[in-house]
């Protein structure tokens, strides 16, 4: 049975876009332009996975308002806000609420659908048994390459799947420079400096949380990033 | 000029009071002086109709037909000189002494009465004296000859009288008297013979009751005792003018109606002066007080100067031939100032005739200090002068005082907007805004006009990220439409077209990616976290990779061993020094050198230590006019257009650097252009 998406956007024309793509790569589309209906539909059955933007109509936060309660409603779903607004707090507050992911309108079909897929490729692993061959360990870092989860001494960290990629990327080969070119191309992203900036950074603190000495991740001024193989 | 200048020049105005002073002073002195001339003149008016009474005083004796230089005059002596053949012990002076010319050079000579005896000095220059002998002692027909004075005394009509001063050798001189009827010895006259280098000196005393009422004299020079030789004479007519005595009898009349302090001349009809009574000198030697040598200068420069006062005493020869009391012989009356000497002394003389019915038969002279007037004057002028400066100087005083006022609030007034001009955000209130005068309207349209500045430069700072935002959402529908197009069955030549428009879309979202950066980069400055970092080994890093990035490029870094600690986020730093770096290089030519170095230094105006990273490169000079501006949002300095530059890079570098509490600086460098970035040292 096809994955069912549903996408709220008040632009009509990008919502069209956006159905067509999905259906085109197999998915069932339900489309709505504006929380309440997107809400009432939800009541009666929830998709499999939501694309969110935030500016609805006149609902200026209405994006914000529907992840909070479709949050609460299901804590597993994943949620995506696809949104105009690029800026950092924005990003953070979407984040916050719960979403797996938040993309500007930037982002290329291609890489919005590369990430869907693994969003439900994540969805399926969870269901499935742990598989030891796709399991990469380096040090404390433990990552799950199926299930795209991270954990470091043994507690998971909860990355959203652009950071999982960034970590995933850096991790592989310990000790080499990965400079912003190449981490842009495995997070499926157009993401400029201060984007990849502030990715690490919230990465870095995440780890942090779980382990206060974590300084794995080194800066190489001017070239890039690298995981330091302890 | 500036405005202090200004006013004090303004100030100089006050240079009327002193004048206006002057002016008033003038007037008033003239008028006491005026006041002064006609008392004065009064008082000579009745003195002349008393003297007018004895006009046989005055009498000229007859001969009128004589010249008045062939008179001689009797200068009432004070003391008898000593009969020895000098001059020293006369109480006269050398001006006294008259002059003819001799054959040998000057005669001079000089008559005088004391009592009852007429003294006769004269000195005679003689390169050949030639004393007389027994042969020669008396000047007689087909007698010899010698060189000899003599004194012709004459009382018309009697027959002429002759004293011969001969003398046999140096020492007492035997007068002669020799007349119609022969000659005798006169042994009540005693004379002196001299002899002296340039020739002869002669002093003689001759008793009145000898002399007749005209006398001339008579000196005969000769080389040798055969001839007469040359005759020099103090009259030029045949017969000598008469002899000039001073009258006692004026003297007394005057005496008894002159007040103390004055002087009064009396002159016969030839201005010989006949009575020398009273002393201006005679009432306080002193009045005034010492008078300062500026005040006598300002004194002399703003009243009427006056003759010399050494004109104002008598005449030495006699004779009073100045021309104010030439016109009062001549029947006018008239008078005239003389000029304060050191003393403060100020003179004025007043010449009146004296008349009978019929004629003028002299004049006199009436002279009056002008002490009180003079110490009145001298006293108001010193008031003056001190007031005049005091209150210029309180008027400059109060002036200059104001003017730095004035110049200090528009100064600081200038200083606000230039600096409200450089900061970011414009501050609209300026000093003096709430001011009521003029300063106050200039300060007020100031912030106003600031304060649009301001509002148009924050529409300007915003205008990137706002427009970047609203275009953001068209952008997606192109960009999702041409993906889904790609999807569709198309000719070769539509794939072309959509490929295209997918090229334009990514060129358009690169841009306004660009534009909404700044942005991003303040919003990253308010969140980031500061760390504690060195600077150096950040960008020795950096220009490493900048080396494989522009490999045409070359780049030095210059960099003390010292550490550069410095606290903010290296990120950013580095963002602003690709900005500045990406700046350089399209401003640089392939192969051109960029040179980035960093040092310490103390930043004066802020007094903490700073660190100063500069990058330069050769190219062209910024212009002038981008000088200000070129840190702006959206403001580019390249010539040509270049879509890739939206004029944001250096206006994100120096967010960057203003985060950091830092300051950029761009400057035209020998060839080439420098940007300075200070950022303060942790």
């Amino acid at each position: 049975m096809a994955k069912r998406i549903a996408i709220v956007e008040d632009e009509i024309a990008i919502r069209e876009n956006y159905v067509a793509a999905f259906k085109r790569e197999g998915y069932a589309v339900d489309a709505y332009e504006a929380r309440g209906p997107a809400l009432e539909a939800f009541a009666a059955r929830l998709p499999d996975l939501v694309v969110i933007d935030i500016n609805l109509k006149d609902d200026v936060e209405g994006g914000f308002e529907l992840c909070r309660e479709l949050r609460a409603r299901a804590p597993d779903l994943p949620i995506i806000f696809l949104t105009a607004r690029d800026s950092e707090f924005d990003a953070v507050s979407g984040l916050r609420l719960g979403a797996d992911d938040y993309l500007t309108k930037d982002i290329s079909l291609p890489h919005l659908m590369a990430r869907i897929a693994a969003l439900f490729r994540r969805l399926d692993a969870m269901s499935k048994p742990q598989a030891a061959q796709n399991r990469i360990k380096r040090g404390d870092l433990e990552i799950d390459t199926d299930r795209m989860m991270i954990s470091w001494q043994g507690q998971p960290i909860g990355l959203t799947l652009t950071e999982f990629w960034l970590v995933h990327a850096m991790a592989r080969y310990p000790g080499h420079v990965k400079n912003r070119q190449q981490l842009m191309d495995a997070a499926q992203a157009v993401l400029d400096d201060n984007t990849i900036t502030s990715h690490i950074k919230r990465i870095r603190r995440k780890f942090v949380a779980v382990d206060a000495d974590f300084d794995a991740i080194e800066t190489v001024y001017g070239m890039g990033y690298r995981w330091l193989s302890v | 000029m500036n405005l202090k200048r200004q006013l004090l020049l303004v100030s100089l105005l006050t240079l009327m009071l002193p004048w206006a002073g002057c002016e008033f002073i003038r007037e008033t002195e003239s008028a006491l002086r005026q006041n002064q001339q006609q008392l004065l003149a009064g008082t000579a008016r009745a003195i002349a109709g008393r003297l007018a009474q004895y006009p046989e005083e005055f009498a000229v004796h007859a001969g009128a037909s004589h010249l008045i230089g062939d008179q001689l005059y009797g200068h009432e002596l004070e003391s008898a000189p000593n009969i020895d053949g000098y001059f020293d012990d006369w109480p006269l002076t050398e001006a006294s002494l008259r002059s003819l010319p001799g054959v040998d050079g000057r005669i001079r000579f000089v008559t005088g009465v004391f009592e009852q005896y007429v003294y006769l000095y004269i000195e005679v220059a003689d390169k050949n004296i030639v004393y007389g002998d027994a042969s020669s002692l008396v000047p007689i027909e087909g007698g010899r000859h010698a060189d000899r004075v003599r004194l012709i005394s004459h009382s018309p009509p009697y027959l002429e009288d002759f004293i011969s001063f001969t003398a046999e050798a140096p020492g007492a001189v035997v007068a002669y008297v020799n007349n119609a009827y022969g000659f005798e010895l006169a042994s009540t006259i005693h004379a002196y013979w001299q002899d002296v280098p340039r020739g002869y000196q002669l002093e003689a005393r001759i008793p009145r009751s000898l002399l007749g009422t005209h006398l001339g004299i008579v000196v005969n020079n000769t080389d040798n005792a055969n001839d007469a030789g040359v005759r020099s004479a103090s009259f030029a007519t045949p017969t000598p003018g008469s002899f000039v005595r001073t009258s006692g009898e004026l003297a007394r009349i005057a005496e008894s109606v002159l007040q103390p302090g004055m002087r009064l001349l009396v002159t016969d009809a030839n201005g010989w002066r006949i009575a020398t009574v009273g002393d201006l000198r005679s009432v306080q030697e002193t009045i005034t007080a010492p008078v300062s040598t500026w005040l006598r200068f300002a004194y002399d420069a703003l009243l009427e100067p006056g003759k010399e006062p050494i004109f104002s005493e008598p005449d030495a020869s006699g004779r009073e031939q100045q021309s104010y009391i030439v016109t009062a012989i001549g029947g006018q009356r008239s008078a005239v100032w003389f000029q304060s000497a050191d003393s403060g002394r100020a003179i004025v003389s007043v010449a009146e005739p004296v008349r009978t019915a019929t004629e003028t038969i002299g004049a006199i002279v009436l002279q009056q200090g002008t002490d009180e007037i003079l110490s009145l004057t001298n006293q108001t002028l010193a008031r003056l002068m001190n007031a005049s400066i005091i209150a210029m100087l309180v008027v400059a005083g109060v002036l200059l005082g104001y003017a730095s006022l004035l110049s200090q609030r528009i100064r600081r007034l200038s200083t606000a907007a230039e600096q409200a001009l450089e900061s970011d955000r414009i501050e609209t209130k300026l000093p003096s805004a709430d001011a009521a005068d003029e300063i106050g309207d200039l300060s007020r349209s100031f912030g106003h006009v600031l304060g649009q500045l301001g509002d148009y430069n924050e529409y300007l700072r915003t205008l990137a990220s706002k427009l970047s935002h609203e275009l953001r959402t068209p952008l997606a529908i192109v960009s999702s439409s041409l993906e889904n197009l790609e999807h569709e069955p198309l000719s070769d030549s539509a794939l072309a077209y959509t490929a295209r428009a997918k090229d334009g879309t990514d060129r358009l979202r690169k841009i306004l990616s660009a534009m909404s950066e700044a942005s991003r980069v303040e919003e990253l400055m308010k969140n980031a976290d500061t760390e504690n970092f060195d600077l150096r080994p950040v960008l020795e890093s950096t220009i490493s990779a900048y080396r494989d990035i522009y490999a045409e490029r070359a780049f030095t870094f210059e960099c003390d061993d010292s550490p550069f600690p410095m606290s903010g986020s290296p990120e950013l730093i580095i963002q602003m020094l690709d900005k500045l770096i990406d700046n350089a290089v399209s401003f640089s030519a392939n192969g051109d050198r960029i040179s980035v170095a960093l040092s310490t230094g103390d930043d004066d105006s802020r007094s903490r230590s700073f660190l100063r990273l500069r990058v330069a490169n050769p190219g062209p000079p910024l212009p002038e006019r981008m000088r200000t501006q070129m840190f702006d949002s959206m403001v580019s300095m390249r010539p040509h257009k270049d879509n890739k530059h939206l004029g944001l890079g250096l206006y994100v570098a120096k967010i960057i650097a203003d985060g950091h509490g830092g300051r950029i600086i761009g400057e035209n460098i020998d060839g080439g252009v420098e940007f300075s970035v200070l950022l303060p040292s942790s």
